[in-house]
């Protein structure tokens, strides 16, 4: 098991060294200058030269890939161009939020979709099932700038038992949690409705198989046969999409972020595009890289314990 | 089943009555929160400080040698701050600074002395350590004669000496000591004199400020300033409605203006400086190096609808190349009225009797772009039609000073000197693509005579007739077509008090002072 994961890490370091690589290329030949974003529009040429020189910019860009990786590879991410904070220390400060939204998220989506999921394949094509499909998929349609919105006009303005603006104190736990749940139901919803989908799929096609057929013969209960049975063979394409889902979530929920007024990885990231910072965006990218390679190492070590087979290959 | 549901009703319940609160109970004391459309802050050093949010911010925290009276940007209204009086030679280049005693500066960094003026005006001086740095280039020597005294001496006379020692951009004075102990940490924990001083920043929420006890005019009133970075409109709205802002950054659109109008307890303030917006047309290159489809293009704008679309309490008609009330603007330089029939007759007149296709790169910022769509469709009136190529917005300001689009929409405040405005846009000095570019994206030079003889001049009257014999010739050469400008606009609720009429503010947001207070 161990050494099972300790090659799976050391398989992800060409993938992020690719990835790291190809987004310092990218950064550096979308145009836009960022000592014209910091200096602003009023700065003169001799300015902008001196500030490109003080960020390292007027170096050959060989020296800047070597400097960058060499300095990534001990875990050292420098300062944002911009703000001239600690990359390290920036992240740290959002990524709690961020974990805090995602792991609430999913959890929400999974409490919810996979017992709506199991019901509907339970009762397929009767009220159930038809209302869940069709529920899902207004929960997929809804994009999360306008159920936020909704969510916030209903419980802060209206009922105000949430406030409007977001961020918590880390520290404050109690403050932290009050401000997750709208955040949460707002992203969850459209996990819940994904999830639903997926597990009403697997369940159909896990229910159809000779094994229930046999266990329902030897008169194992229904509700066995449905929740172990079932459910376990299921499992495997619902954790998939959990898996996929929160690594999308990790970086992609800048939307609720914003609508929310939390602080986020995502919104960092937008942020540090749209002002051209090269520096945090490539520290971004190593982290966000970083994550997904856990979650996907944590979704293949739960496809072992979901089918001893997996294990044993 | 029912059980279940009536359970997980029930802890829902107990949840949301456990962790909810209502949110107006939330106690205000005398924190000013305000909500700002903004991810983050940039660098606090102020004299980095060029967007709108860090200009707000950094004139909460330091001062000038003199400033604007609180609420005006009226040069006129220039009074004492950091130096109680001055005195300049008789040809105007020598000017002697007396500093007040016992200003403090934030977190023990000592007595403000003449030491810390020196270092920091030729820090704003220097192209490394700022971001004005051009501003400061008539500046010959800067000397501290003793502890509270420090001479000036410029190369030239400038149109406003004190224009630049102001509390905005450059002017505004650090502590020595703090730049130096802090080295590049200084843009992320800066140390100035002024009513407040830097608490701390939590990346991608909010700047804390706290009171500075010390402030020489007397402890300020409001004893915290939360300012909340939210950048969706919708949400900072919501925040605002739901009082859990007291201080709103504000949309120059009425529709905005008129709905905010109408939350209880709210007071919309609308102030200067206005943003003039722009079409630079490049004069050196086809087709607008043809004066006949530049003036096509000056017959084809309609001002009056433009406000109408952006609103009447926000925008205003433009009526020169320099924004109203700036020190030298003149408001009769013959600008071509909206006349469509004319502009089609000069389009065949230059060999384009089926009108013109151009195509023009610009933003994808909203507010520009709505703006842009509404010239476009103006213009398609006329025969001319603009070939939009929008790209982001950073994207937008490389592009445009590489010279890639013939025609430039820019909006833009300055320091109110017809001056400055008109030798960063119309100046040959400033076209870009030189080693000494600005903004000038039309190339013309036609009136550097005129600016240059302005700027150097001790007779104000003399330069008020040579910044509007140039305003006069720009405008005759149309190397840019004036369409609007834009005031600031933020919302308030009616307990605070800024202790001022806001009329204007340098720093493009309410200036919160030791007299500001929630009643």
């Amino acid at each position: 098991m161990t050494g099972f994961v300790i090659r799976r890490l050391l398989a992800a370091v060409p993938t992020l060294i690719a990835v790291l690589t190809l987004v310092f290329i990218i950064v550096r030949i979308v145009p836009g200058d960022p000592a014209l974003v910091i200096l602003g529009d009023q700065a003169t040429p001799e300015a902008i030269a001196a500030l490109r020189t003080r960020l390292g910019l007027d170096r050959s860009l060989w020296a800047q890939y070597f400097s960058f990786i060499t300095s990534a590879l001990v875990g050292d991410f420098g300062v944002s161009m911009v703000t001239g904070r600690s990359i390290t220390a920036e992240v740290a400060a959002v990524l709690p939020h961020t974990l805090d939204l995602t792991i609430a998220s999913m959890i929400f989506g999974v409490v919810i979709g996979v017992p709506v999921g199991i019901w509907a394949a339970l009762n397929r094509n009767g009220v159930v099932d038809v209302a869940a499909r069709v529920l899902s998929l207004l929960g997929l349609s809804f994009p999360v700038f306008v159920s936020g919105i909704f969510l916030l006009l209903a419980f802060s303005l209206h009922w105000r038992w949430f406030p409007v603006i977001g961020g918590a104190d880390l520290a404050d736990y109690g403050d932290r949690l009050h401000k997750l749940v709208l955040p949460t139901v707002a992203l969850g919803l459209i996990m819940a409705a994904y999830i639903t989908r997926v597990t009403r799929s697997a369940m159909l096609a896990s229910l159809s198989e000779d094994y229930i057929r046999t266990a329902r013969a030897k008169g194992v209960p229904w509700r066995r046969v449905v929740w172990v049975h079932g459910l376990r063979n299921a499992s495997i394409p619902i954790v998939t999409v959990v898996g996929l889902y929160v690594g999308i979530l990790l970086g992609n929920s800048v939307l609720t972020e914003i609508v929310f007024n939390r602080p986020g990885l995502g919104k960092i990231i937008v942020g540090a595009l749209n002002q051209r910072d090269y520096t945090m965006l490539q520290g971004l990218m190593v982290i966000y890289c970083f994550l997904i390679v856990v979650v996907n190492l944590i979704t293949d070590l739960l496809y072992g314990v979901i089918d001893p087979r997996v294990k044993a290959e | 089943m029912r059980g279940f549901r009536a359970a997980l009703l029930g802890s829902a319940l107990a949840i949301a009555s456990a962790i909810g609160f209502n949110t107006t109970a939330m106690a205000q004391g005398q924190t000013l929160r305000v909500g700002m459309a903004a991810q983050d802050v940039g660098r606090l050093d102020p004299h980095f400080a060029v967007s709108t949010i860090d200009r707000v911010v950094v004139a909460w925290m330091f001062n000038g040698l003199v400033r604007f009276k609180p609420g005006s940007i009226n040069p006129a209204e220039i009074e004492p701050d950091l130096a109680e009086r001055w005195e300049s030679s008789a040809d105007g280049k020598t000017w002697t600074f007396h500093l007040r005693r016992g200003v403090q500066f934030h977190g023990g960094y000592g007595e403000l002395t003449a030491e810390d003026v020196v270092f920091s005006l030729r820090k704003s001086g220097t192209a490394a350590t700022s971001a004005f740095a051009a501003d400061y280039r008539a500046i010959e020597t800067i000397e501290a004669v003793d502890s509270h005294t420090v001479r000036i001496v410029l190369r030239e006379n400038i149109p406003s000496m004190l224009g630049i020692l102001t509390n905005y951009s450059g002017g505004y004075i650090v502590s020595k000591r703090a730049v130096e102990e802090r080295g590049d940490n200084f843009v992320r924990s800066p140390i100035g004199t002024g009513p407040f001083a830097l608490d701390r920043v939590t990346p991608n929420q909010s700047a804390e400020l706290v009171a500075h006890a010390q402030y020489y005019r007397g402890a300020p009133q409001i004893g915290r300033i939360s300012y909340r970075f939210i950048p969706s409109d919708a949400s900072r709205d919501l925040a605002f409605q739901n009082r859990e802002l007291d201080l709103n950054y504000g949309r120059g659109d009425q529709t905005w203006v008129n709905r905010t109008r109408q939350v209880p307890n709210t007071v919309v303030d609308v102030f200067e400086p206005g943003e003039l917006a722009i079409l630079h047309l490049n004069t050196n290159q086809p087709p607008f190096n043809d004066i006949r489809i530049r003036q096509a293009m000056a017959h084809a704008v309609n001002r009056s609808e433009l406000v109408r679309f952006r609103g009447q309490d926000v925008a205003r008609e433009a009526q020169s190349v320099v924004p109203r009330g700036y020190l030298g603007f003149t408001n009769d330089n013959g600008l071509l009225p909206a006349d469509p029939a004319r502009a089609r007759a000069l389009l065949a007149e230059a060999g384009h009797p089926n009108g013109i296709t151009i195509r023009v790169i610009h933003t994808q910022l909203p507010e520009m772009l709505n703006m842009m769509q509404v010239v476009q469709q103006q213009l398609r009136r006329s025969g001319i039609t603009l070939d939009l190529q929008v790209v982001e917005h950073a994207t937008f300001h490389q592009q445009i000073r590489q010279d890639l689009s013939p025609m430039v929409y820019y909006s833009a405040a300055r320091f109110p000197v017809a001056d400055i405005y008109m030798t960063q846009f119309f100046h040959g000095r400033s076209r870009v693509r030189t080693p000494t570019a600005v903004t000038n994206f039309s190339h013309c030079s036609q009136a550097d005579s005129q600016i240059d003889a302005a700027r150097v001049s001790t007779d104000i009257e003399e330069q008020k007739r040579l910044w509007a014999e140039a305003q006069r010739i720009l405008v005759q050469n149309v190397c840019g077509v004036p369409l609007i400008e834009t005031l600031l606009v933020f919302a308030r609720r009616d307990n605070l008090d800024y202790g001022y009429e806001l009329k204007g503010s340098m720093s493009l947001g309410p200036l919160i002072t030791e007299a500001t207070r929630l009643r």
